[in-house]
């Protein structure tokens, strides 16, 4: 085909294009009114004289109205502080992961180790019964519960302009909710009652810590989806000796407080979410939810295995501290005694288990006393757990992490 | 045109005499000693229409599993039932009497809970001394010593919102108690599942109530429904809830009071007839669902106790006065017991065309953390569709308590004056051990087949179970209802201003798209290169709608 067919085609566009243009070149038409006006003697004056003027600023109305209008949040806010403070919430990771979380908290890592205490009582033996109650637990949260929401959009990076149906099911929150809360519900009815009633649950509590370290200020704000407390303080007896601990890396040329936004509005009190009166305050276990998406690396990138490892360090630290500064003081630095919190982090299948061992709140640099983090990553309690072609199916049941849940909770 | 018309006509009249001039073989069994004549049949419209209605209900009866069942009962609609909608947390004013009517439940007003928990007095007792002083610092922590994240929603005030989450951790924190420290003494304890906030519905039919405006004038478009303006209609009606807290198990709960005593006529239901949408209830267009919290194929599938809150007192008007609070709590109660076990018979193999042949029990709490009211609920019967409803000899039985006060005041952390009866009722609650039945719980499901999940055939059962959880999510159509336009309905249909135009619109072509059925769309189209080799000429998929 020849290219002046296609070129000599009429298109509107070009049509409407040519008419602007000639349109705009328009010159007004002399209508001779002018003359006439003058003729008679009436004073002709130049219409752009008048708009040359620009209108004077109009006064601001204030209106009265249901409530006081909210106040901008900027510099001229009544609570904006100069000082910034790096904040990290729950729903946030660290660029660097466990590396920049140890360089934040100053913490040495134990990985793959547990307190002896913790896997001694992992060991024991389970019954049978309870096997099968986790099971329910597991096919419960992943395929009977009747939540249907939105899922996530599905994409294939192969063809990414392709639109799936949207799957409506079980949302991540909801589903790590029902497990944890089985599970926790099941050890708590397998234990004594003597045992339980020393500990108490709360669903969704607060925590907050705001510390300096090097000159910037910092806080973590958390929630603790699941915090299990008790009547005395958690203790580990730990031989630190034949530990090949993890040390404190050098993140250069990443400096530790990246990927931390700014915040001009903020409280330098820290929060812990009981108060002191209570008898069962003290921290026992906290459970930490991945739910992934909720979670996000503010560029957008997917949340790696490193970054959610640092998520339960930061985590454990925040309860850790918080808790001490209600006991100690926000001005503690070396605590007369080491803080211990157990966590564990899901995202319902796998589980990443830790001790956090709070020794000093005084986190500038690299050198002198350091906290420590147990930890054992990445263990699944199941392989695959849906509906497979319209039957619920619960595939290879790990029986391990049950044993691991029922120590942290006895220990 | 009449040509074409005639000659449509013509085979079908081929047919039917074909069919009849078969010639009568002789048999040899053919006479009988007494005559045995067929039944003789209404052959009156209503009488083939009932006919036509029940012949539904015994196909229903017939399916083999709970979702088809449940598909079943949506089959004639395919834009959803116009649902009259039983929400747990709005309840208008003078609510009583209607949701008494429509869940076939007398009420029985008590200061203590039935006869029937006497048994379990001296263990309650002894259990209340233990917890008394773990449940009291509960209730003084979770008032004022903890904090928690808020999800704000917009519908509620801040004053709901706050009691609702004080509400719903007592409830957690009293119910983590009591289930350990009656774990060990009571194995129903042990292996029973606790859900938070689940998801609670149910669909069942209300016939006898008086016809709205609209039926009544599309009746009088027709001679022969002059007659019968006035015929009472069915209503569906859709229960949503969701409890703070539900307990469930294996085994149901043990009957309150006989079974035989549902027909007793001294448990009177009220008649209420008035058209609900003039007492307060709005109607939506969507599926029946009847969901307890699970989907089909959880074993443990019987209801102990359900918790409810009562926030929704707080935004009812002061005008109401507090009697009719506390009827919005009764009825509140009857909506939530009869939705879940209503729920929960649909999974047996029931539905509201096939009544249960056994009682069901619930007991249920609706508390705010300091006002309880305690309901035990028995299940006779869900049948009260039209025929039904002034047919049916049968009523459900609830027993409630008014409020009652946990506790006094708090005092500088400290509770006062907490009261132990209505401690010792809710152990009691816990107490409560189900049992084993001895009758056949299911005995309009399969034998093998009692669920899609145990069907054999892979392209039926994935078909049904895709096709069920979307008919239960109640997602938007991809295709919204026809509707017609306010322009059409002045230009066109009441005056017909446009004759000239071609009747493309669903309202000249004498179309009624709320007629629609379930199944009334194409299947999935198969592209040609996923076609059977070497040639197939099915061009759509096979659909397992259940033939109804």
């Amino acid at each position: 085909m020849k290219l002046s067919r296609v070129l000599n085609r009429q298109h509107i566009d070009f049509m409407f294009k040519k008419h602007w243009l000639v349109q705009g070149k328009r010159v007004p038409i002399d209508t001779g009114a002018e003359n006439v006006l003058r003729e008679k003697g009436i004073p002709v004056e130049d219409a752009l004289e008048f708009i040359k003027e620009k209108p004077g600023p109009r006064e601001r109305v204030n209106i009265v109205g249901p409530y006081e209008p909210q106040l901008p949040l900027d510099e001229t806010h009544p609570d904006y502080k100069t000082r910034p403070c790096l904040t990290l919430t729950n729903k946030d990771v660290l660029l660097e992961g466990i590396a920049q979380a140890q360089v934040l908290t100053k913490t040495i890592i134990a990985e793959n180790k547990l307190p002896n205490k913790i896997e001694e009582l992992a060991e024991i033996t389970i019954p049978k019964a309870v096997h099968e109650g986790v099971k329910k637990a597991i096919l419960s949260s992943n395929v009977f519960d009747c939540e249907q929401e939105k899922l996530p959009k599905i994409k294939d990076p192969v063809r990414p302009a392709y639109n799936f149906p949207r799957i409506l099911g079980i949302t991540d929150r909801r589903r790590n909710q029902i497990i944890t809360n089985k599970l926790l519900q099941l050890i708590e009815r397998c234990s004594d009652f003597e045992l339980t009633q020393t500990r108490y649950t709360l669903n969704d509590v607060q925590c907050k810590t705001v510390f300096d370290k090097d000159d910037d200020l910092i806080q973590f704000q958390d929630v603790s989806n699941i915090l299990v407390t008790s009547n005395i303080p958690l203790k580990h007896d730990m031989n630190e000796k034949d530990i090949p601990f993890v040390e404190i890396p050098d993140l250069y040329p990443v400096k530790h407080t990246v990927t931390l936004p700014p915040e001009h509005f903020y409280d330098e009190k820290s929060i812990y979410p009981i108060q002191l009166n209570v008898s069962r305050k003290h921290p026992h276990t906290t459970w930490l939810h991945f739910n992934r998406t909720e979670v996000n690396n503010i560029y957008e990138t997917p949340v790696t295995d490193s970054q959610i490892y640092g998520r339960a360090l930061t985590h454990a630290f925040t309860v850790a501290s918080a808790y001490a500064k209600e006991l100690h003081g926000e001005e503690v630095q070396d605590l007369p005694e080491p803080i211990y919190v157990n966590c564990i982090q899901t995202d319902g299948q796998k589980y990443h288990f830790g001790v956090f061992e709070l020794n000093t709140l005084n986190v500038d640099g690299v050198e002198g006393t350091k906290n420590v983090w147990y930890c054992k990553n990445d263990v699944k309690l199941y392989d695959r757990s849906c509906y497979f072609n319209g039957m619920p199916v619960l595939e290879n049941y790990n029986p391990k992490i049950y044993g691991y849940i029922n120590a942290f909770y006895n220990c | 045109m009449h040509l074409s018309k005639l000659n449509r006509n013509i085979p079908k009249f081929q047919l039917w005499t074909r069919r009849y001039s078969h010639a009568v073989l002789p048999d040899e069994n053919e006479y009988t000693d007494t005559p045995v004549y067929p039944p003789i049949l209404d052959m009156s419209l209503q009488g083939r229409k009932l006919r036509e209605r029940q012949s539904v209900h015994e196909k229903i009866k017939k399916l083999n599993t709970v979702e088809e069942k449940q598909i079943a009962l949506n089959m004639p609609r395919y834009y959803g039932w116009k649902c009259v909608i039983f929400n747990e947390n709005r309840v208008p004013y003078n609510a009583l009497p209607l949701v008494q009517c429509y869940t076939r439940t007398h009420f029985k007003p008590v200061n203590s809970l039935p006869d029937a928990y006497s048994d379990t007095n001296p263990i309650a007792e002894q259990v209340v001394k233990e917890t008394k002083s773990i449940i009291e610092d509960i209730i003084a922590i979770e008032s004022e010593s903890v904090r928690y994240i808020h999800n704000n929603s917009p519908e509620k005030s801040e004053e709901q919102i706050k009691e609702e989450h004080i509400t719903k951790n007592i409830v957690r924190q009293i119910n983590r108690v009591i289930c350990n420290k009656l774990a060990d003494k009571l194995p129903h304890i042990l292996s029973a599942q606790i859900d938070y906030e689940p998801r609670h519905e149910a669909f069942w039919f209300v016939g006898g109530i008086d016809v709205p405006h609209n039926v009544i004038q599309w009746r009088k478009q027709y001679k022969w429904l002059h007659d019968r303006l006035e015929e009472p209609i069915d209503r569906p009606v859709q229960f949503i809830g969701t409890p703070h807290l539900a307990v469930r198990s294996q085994l149901p709960l043990k009957p309150i009071v006989p079974y035989e005593e549902a027909t007793n006529p001294d448990f009177k239901v009220p008649k209420f007839t008035y058209i609900p949408e003039s007492v307060g209830y709005c109607t939506e267009f969507r599926h029946g669902t009847n969901i307890p919290g699970f989907w089909p194929g959880d074993n443990d599938e019987f209801g102990l106790l359900s918790y409810h809150g009562r926030d929704h007192i707080l935004s009812r008007r002061e005008s109401y006065g507090q009697e009719d609070n506390i009827d919005a709590l009764h009825s509140q109660a009857l909506k939530a017991s009869f939705g879940w076990l209503l729920a929960q018979a649909n999974y047996q193999g029931f539905t509201t065309y096939n009544d249960i042949t056994y009682p069901l029990v619930t007991q249920t709490v609706i508390t705010n953390g300091k006002a309880w009211s305690f309901y035990v609920y028995q299940m006779n019967t869900i049948t009260m569709h039209n025929e039904q409803m002034d047919g049916n000899p049968k009523h459900n039985i609830c027993f409630g308590t008014t409020p009652l006060q946990l506790y006094d005041t708090i005092e500088n952390g400290q509770v006062k004056g907490l009261n132990e009866d209505v401690l010792k009722m809710l152990v009691q609650f816990y107490l409560n051990a189900p049992e084993e039945r001895e009758h056949d719980m299911k005995p309009y499901l399969g034998k093998d087949e009692q669920l899609i999940a145990d069907i054999e055939d892979d392209n039926k059962r994935c078909w049904l179970e895709s096709r069920y959880k979307h008919l239960v999510s109640n997602r938007p159509k991809h295709n919204l209802m026809p509707e017609t336009y306010l322009w059409e309905r002045i230009y066109k249909i009441q005056h017909k201003t446009r004759f000239f135009e071609a009747k493309r619109r669903f309202f000249e072509r004498n179309i009624n798209p709320y007629k629609r059925r379930l199944n009334e769309h194409l299947p999935p189209y198969i592209p040609k290169v996923l076609r059977e080799y070497p040639r197939s000429k099915k061009n759509f998929e096979r659909t397992y709608y259940p033939d109804v």
